[in-house]
């Protein structure tokens, strides 16, 4: 078990690492087109089952995946990353690269909403939004994250119903800001953090313990996708797009929890 | 004659290979330097983010720093002096988080002292919770930059004759006074460039960190993990932090280049 979320966290840290470039997956191709996504972090486990069934039903092309922090993803294209499509979990990151003149036009493929997830174990006790105050031990995601971006808009909304007391006391046990939400998850996983707020996606972990977060207070989490105006492989990119729209790739992403673009 | 036609390609080649080498280290360097503009400097050392993370950095790297000189000095003489078959094993286990990946090592520090951990029920019930605090960041940073220091100090106390401990014995010197005045002047210049190989790596020190300490201003964002969350922003800024580190490195270097010079003519061992 121990072993087994080793190898999890070492592979959260091989995601961070995809920052510098180099956690591209690669599976050994002759003459088949290679297309690169730049995908958001929270995408990792749905954009992989996309990738198996789009290569599936396109056996010419070979789809290479980066999974990152969407801020991250678009630092790398803006300084000239070759990819070809990225999918970026809020319109923030997407909207400045096509101010940037990366990417001619996206399109919302899915969304998604907060929630609070503690240790099975649940040491601080929550069993409701509002218990948040009673973590010693806050982990969120980090100010240019999306999911960090998310959950301060969450924390906007929830001093208006809860009060500016209920921010401050839970502002004050934030122990650290995760440059991605996997990074977010990880530290609730391991025990270390006594609550977080991640994406509803990334609660269904057999050691995690998922709180709703009042739909008043929750944040529209909306993934916009592009593909980059200097790829190379524009129909190829075009047919990934598609297939994400289509109603085979939503039914992937929709069992994966992700819910429909709205 | 002959001999020098036989060198003369093979020495252009190499100085070729040199040069090019010498670019790799040095071209992103100036480029760095050139990347950003005078305003955007100013702007970047202003930054809410830049003297937390700075002297969050300073204090870590010195009190990890500290700690490495006080726990490994006895550690490397105890390897450089002992004969035992016990000491070529622990020689090797202290050199292993060299090749150990940061990133690694952060997520064994959790393993060790989380709450979760191998230590974790005992650090419960003394009151201790170190992930996500600066002494978490200290821990990570001595677990990676203590391998320095000590091969380094083990490598210069081998240098020192046994012959001179054993007159400094015979002339009346207890071995703990041997040991201070003959075996340390000695070996200072090693002890030095052991330890300044260490400051610069705990300065540098981010995977672990990342990992084990977490990422928050003025707690446990040292500067490398604020050029990281810089990096997410404003690219500029990022530069700016790690001009600052450059620096930072580069003084520490030509401080380290002076330094055994000065050791060496003006320390008079036993005088």
């Amino acid at each position: 078990m121990r072993r087994a979320l080793l190898l999890r966290l070492t592979a959260s840290s091989v995601i961070w690492f995809a920052a510098t470039g180099c956690a591209q997956e690669q599976t050994g191709g002759s003459a088949k087109t290679s297309l690169v996504v730049y995908a958001a972090s929270s995408l990792t486990d749905a954009f992989r089952s996309v990738k198996e069934a789009f290569e599936e039903a396109n056996p010419e092309i070979e789809v290479r995946m980066t999974f990152a922090g969407s801020q991250v993803l678009r630092v790398q294209i803006e300084q000239g990353a070759l990819a070809d499509v990225f999918a970026s979990a809020n319109q923030h990151h997407m909207n400045a690269l096509i101010e940037g003149g990366h990417i001619p036009s996206s399109q919302p493929f899915a969304s998604n909403e907060l929630v609070l997830v503690v240790p099975i174990a649940n040491p601080a006790g929550i069993e409701g939004f509002e218990d948040l105050k009673k973590a010693s031990l806050i982990v969120l995601g980090s100010d240019n994250a999306p999911v960090g971006i998310y959950t301060r808009q969450v924390l906007e909304r929830a001093q208006l119903a809860l009060g500016a007391d209920f921010i401050a006391t839970v502002q004050s046990h934030v122990v650290s800001l995760e440059h991605n939400v996997r990074l977010v998850r990880a530290k609730v996983e391991m025990g270390e953090a006594d609550a977080a707020i991640v994406y509803r996606t990334e609660a269904s972990s057999p050691r995690l313990k998922m709180v709703l977060i009042p739909k008043k207070m929750n944040a529209q989490v909306r993934y916009p996708i592009g593909a980059l105006a200097r790829s190379a492989h524009t129909s190829q990119a075009r047919r990934f797009l598609d297939y994400v729209l289509s109603n085979e790739g939503q039914r992937i992403l929709h069992s994966h929890d992700f819910l429909a673009a709205e | 004659m002959s001999q020098e036609r036989l060198f003369s390609p093979l020495s252009t080649l190499g100085g070729l290979l040199g040069v090019a080498l010498l670019g790799l280290l040095t071209v992103p360097l100036v480029a760095l330097a050139l990347s950003v503009s005078a305003e955007a400097t100013l702007a970047g050392l202003r930054h809410p983010l830049f003297l937390p993370a700075l002297s969050l950095s300073l204090q870590t790297s010195l009190a990890s720093l500290s700690l490495t000189v006080a726990l490994g000095t006895p550690l490397a003489w105890w390897i450089a002096s002992s004969q035992s078959k016990a000491t070529k094993v622990v020689a090797l286990l202290v050199e292993l988080p060299i090749v150990i990946p940061p990133a690694v090592l952060g997520v064994a520090l959790l393993q060790t002292f989380g709450r979760q951990g191998l230590l974790g029920p005992f650090l419960e019930n003394i009151g201790l919770a170190i992930p996500f605090t600066t002494q978490a960041v200290i821990i990570a940073q001595i677990v990676v930059s203590s391998p320095f220091f000590i091969q380094a100090a083990t490598n210069s106390f081998r240098k020192v004759d046994p012959d001179t401990l054993i007159v400094a014995r015979t002339l009346g010197s207890s071995s703990a006074l041997a040991f201070f005045r003959v075996v340390l002047p000695i070996s200072l210049p090693g002890l030095v460039t052991g330890a300044s190989l260490a400051w610069a790596r705990a300065l540098g020190e981010f995977g672990a960190t990342l990992l084990f300490a977490g990422n928050m201003p003025g707690q446990t964002q040292t500067m490398p993990l604020a050029i990281f969350s810089a990096l997410e922003s404003d690219v500029q800024l990022a530069v700016v932090f790690s001009l600052v580190l450059v620096a930072t490195g580069a003084a520490l270097l030509t401080c380290l280049r002076l330094l055994p010079f000065i050791t060496k003519t003006t320390w008079r061992p036993l005088s």
